[in-house]
């Protein structure tokens, strides 16, 4: 217990980096970054609440249909569906590639105490991701049906145990999948080949699933009376495809009678099960997933001569540099996850809502309200540039150099194709991106041929500054001095900063467009963005030229 | 070539000065040797030279380009190879190559002519299809100095270039200086082997505590030393 106890200790101060935040405070030179940190994120909450008024709406159309718990299984849904696609993402860095395996594997600790430490660290990074989502329909949920005070118990139960069962599940599934994947040299191939194959067939699973239970669910002339008759219909019905978040909704949907708790302890019950299960399988599958993973593969030409002539050919620079980057991010896998997973993943979150939103999702509101094309496209422009941000390319570009930033600062290499050859590694993968976003509207709308050329053109576009907006904020700060790249991309403020920098731009274009878009043609306002992208990516450029240079001189 | 006037840099805030008023005049074709005792600022020096560390005070040209007004026209002059080169490791050795020669601008006849040279020469050829974080410390020297050969610099400039290599390799180092110098390149690198500096350097320069302590042949320092012989004894005589 006490080795546990120590374990999660270690693990909490490393990852919340708790010690250099304390520093930082102390330290006068940063404390002013913590400040214009912490007003980037007050601007933040504006959007937010918007988002919760949109939600309480969403309460009353439920309400005028007789089936409350339905807005309550929605919002339990998409946070444990978020814990679990994001934990997915966290486990896989977490377990496998953090920089305290090295030390943590020689112990004589057994691997489920390892598991279990980094379980319950990752678990409390995990309520920042559904506290966000959760809490607003529990109080909307409360405050609007005015609710007693064991609902507010039973909440504050739920939203303890809320991330365990999507974060076991998430462990379960990338342990088996790391175990059965760690084979011969081509591991990385063989694994980001199984893993895309298997979010494509989680889709379709949940997609099935939900098809048969809508259909299961108008069928038959007595739908209206059954909805009238049970107001829990649609939950028991639309929660099959995720049944904890079932028990969730029914649980606070009938606090004051038997199935309230019945339900409630289900859900802890469950929790805790299968959470004793994924440590007992951890046993068995933990360290045949690691061990293997430091190798590399090496020699497979060795004794084989490799023709220098074949292999040397002449690159631009800014193209070599962009090539340089892109491999370093393909091959370090922490960056794999976080840049090319997080662009991908992020337009299939989208499908997933869709499909698991029931009769709400947003095909239909699309439909009904034949939304205009034009009017998608440039949502999915905002989207795309959004990636821009979210990927993490730009924020982490001069970081992820680390010790062997000196090879750029002691090259002949203009700034101009430091800048370009940067950007450009970043719109490569945000063709990734687009092309997710696309395949996922596909499972949602229709698209022309019109929309499609515009989402790719101007997304790219707008993806350039709010790239450059993360290049800029790295390179005032880069954080050079570490040694597991973990740190450069995971545990790296001018992430943070640069989203909340990126989001204050987005979100003012955003707000403009609403501003206009009724009153003027949608031919003009593409243009009208598009313009504006392309002066603030110019004006981005200089003043990068600056940033660079000053910062490439005074570097220590 | 390499001139460095009133030169001086002090770490934080200026409490010790790594290097104090330092100034050197390195002419083409020459091998200069740097030598010091540890923390002496020797690394410190090569820094300012190569673009890593402003330097608080002073001037440092290379062909009357001054380093720190024109970084690109003299950095494109410079190979630099520091002393504990750390590179990108997921990158295969030949991608490596290839990355600074399409820096330095190398063109596709010269850089196939170099590496197969130089690869040769060190005996990593069969290697360079691999990622670097398979190689060994010396595989990885290795090939940052096959990587440094690369561009034909007019300066090259090493940090303890001898530590970790086997003994086949330094020589072929040794030779590799020589025939640049002979080629009218300038070679400036730092060491502790003072029997390296002693066989190999044109002039050399002592440095400790951030000053010049010496400068000049192995025969102008005899002269200057008052009973010492061996390059050992003199060095141990002036950094007492
Ligand atoms: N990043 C740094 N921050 C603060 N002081 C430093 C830093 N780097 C070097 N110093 C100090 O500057 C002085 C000169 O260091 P330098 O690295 O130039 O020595 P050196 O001659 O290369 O030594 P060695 O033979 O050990 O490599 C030393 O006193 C050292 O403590
Ligand atoms: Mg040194």
């Amino acid at each position: 217990m006490n080795k546990i106890l120590s374990l999660i200790k270690t693990d909490f101060n490393t990852t919340f980096g708790l010690s250099s935040i304390a520093y930082s405070i102390k330290n006068k030179k940063n404390r002013w970054q913590l400040i214009l940190f912490g007003i980037a994120m007050l601007s933040l909450i504006p959007s937010y609440i918007l988002i919760v008024k949109s939600l309480s709406g969403m309460y009353d159309i439920y309400a005028q249909i007789g089936q409350k718990s339905m807005f309550l299984l929605t919002g339990f849904l998409a946070s444990q569906i978020l814990v679990f696609i994001f934990g997915l993402l966290y486990v896989m860095s977490k377990y496998y590639f953090s920089n305290d395996l090295a030390h943590l594997v020689p112990l004589p600790i057994k691997p489920s105490y390892i598991i279990g430490s980094k379980f319950v660290t990752l678990m409390v990074s995990e309520y920042l991701t559904s506290l966000p989502i959760i809490l607003p329909f529990i109080i909307i949920y409360g405050t609007k049906n005015g609710e007693g005070p064991l609902y507010w118990i039973y909440s504050l139960l739920l939203i303890i145990f809320l991330p365990i069962i999507p974060l076991v599940l998430a462990s379960i599934v990338v342990m088996i999948f790391m175990k059965y994947t760690n084979i011969g040299a081509r591991k990385d191939l063989i694994r980001t080949v199984t893993a895309i194959l298997f979010l494509i067939a989680m889709i379709y699973i949940q997609l099935q699933i939900q098809t048969i239970a809508q259909k299961s669910l108008v069928q038959g002339s007595d739908f209206l009376v059954n909805l009238i008759k049970d107001s829990n219909l649609l939950v028991k019905k639309l929660g099959v495809s995720f049944p904890p978040s079932q028990w969730a909704a029914l649980t606070l949907a009938n606090t004051s009678n038997l199935i309230g708790i019945i339900n409630l302890l289900t859900f802890i019950g469950v929790a805790i099960i299968t959470f004793i299960l994924m440590i007992f399988l951890s046993e068995y599958l933990f360290f045949d997933g690691l061990i293997g993973n430091i190798e590399v593969s090496a020699s497979k030409g060795r004794g084989k001569k490799i023709d220098t002539s074949d292999l040397s050919r002449e690159t631009k620079p800014y193209v070599a540099l962009a090539k340089k980057e892109l491999i370093m991010l393909f091959k370090t896998p922490v960056y794999l996850l976080n840049a090319v997973g997080g662009v991908i993943i992020f337009p299939l979150i989208l499908a997933f809502t869709n499909i698991s939103g029931g009769d709400e999702s947003l095909s239909k509101t699309i439909e009904m309200l034949s939304v205009d094309m034009g009017y998608i496209a440039l949502a999915c422009i905002g989207f795309i540039s959004a990636l821009g941000l979210i990927n993490n390319i730009g924020s982490t570009t001069f970081s992820r150099e680390g010790k062997c930033f000196w090879i750029q600062r002691t090259l002949p290499i203009r700034i101009e194709d430091q800048i370009l050859g940067r950007l450009l590694s970043s719109l490569a993968v945000q063709v990734l991106g687009i092309l997710a976003l696309l395949v996922s509207l596909l499972f949602i709308v229709k698209l022309d041929l019109l929309s499609i050329i515009l989402i790719i053109v101007m997304g790219l576009l707008g993806s350039i500054p709010t790239t450059q907006i993360g290049m800029a904020i790295d390179i005032l700060r880069p954080m050079l001095d570490w040694d597991n790249p973990q740190r450069a991309m995971k545990q790296n403020l001018n992430v943070l900063i640069s989203l909340a920098v990126g989001a204050l731009y987005l979100g003012g274009l955003v707000f403009l467009t609403i501003k206009i878009i009724d009153k003027f043609y949608l031919s003009f306002i593409y243009g009208l963005i598009a313009v504006i992208f392309i002066l603030s990516s110019i004006i981005l450029f200089k003043v990068l030229k600056v940033l660079i240079s000053k910062q490439f001189e005074q570097l220590e | 070539m390499l001139k460095l006037k009133n030169v001086s840099k002090a770490y934080g805030k200026g409490a010790i000065k790594a290097v104090d008023n330092i100034s050197l005049d390195i002419r083409p074709g020459e091998i200069f040797g740097f030598l010091g005792p540890n923390g002496a600022g020797k690394t410190t020096t090569i820094k300012m030279i190569v673009g890593l560390l402003k330097p608080d005070e002073g001037v440092i040209t290379i062909d009357n380009v001054n380093v720190w007004e024109e970084p690109l026209k003299a950095k494109s002059m410079i190979s630099f190879v520091p002393d504990n080169p750390e590179i990108y490791d997921r990158l295969k050795g030949i991608e490596y190559l290839n990355f600074i020669a399409d820096m330095y601008g190398v063109s596709k006849e010269d850089r196939r002519r170099k590496m197969d040279y130089y690869l040769d020469l060190f005996n990593i050829k069969d290697a360079v299809g691999d990622i670097i974080a398979s190689y060994s410390h010396g595989m990885k020297q290795k090939l940052v100095l096959t990587s440094a050969l690369l561009s034909d610099p007019k300066l090259f400039i090493l940090d303890e270039p001898m530590v970790g290599l086997d003994p086949k390799s330094a020589f072929n180092l040794k030779e590799i200086m020589r025939k640049m110098c002979d080629g009218g390149r300038t070679v400036f690198f730092s060491t502790h082997v003072l029997e390296v500096a002693e066989k190999l350097c044109d002039r050399i320069a002592i440095i400790n505590k951030g000053k010049i302590i010496a400068l000049g042949t192995m025969e102008e320092l005899r002269n200057s030393a008052e009973r010492s012989q061996s390059l050992e004894n003199i060095f141990l005589e002036l950094t007492e």
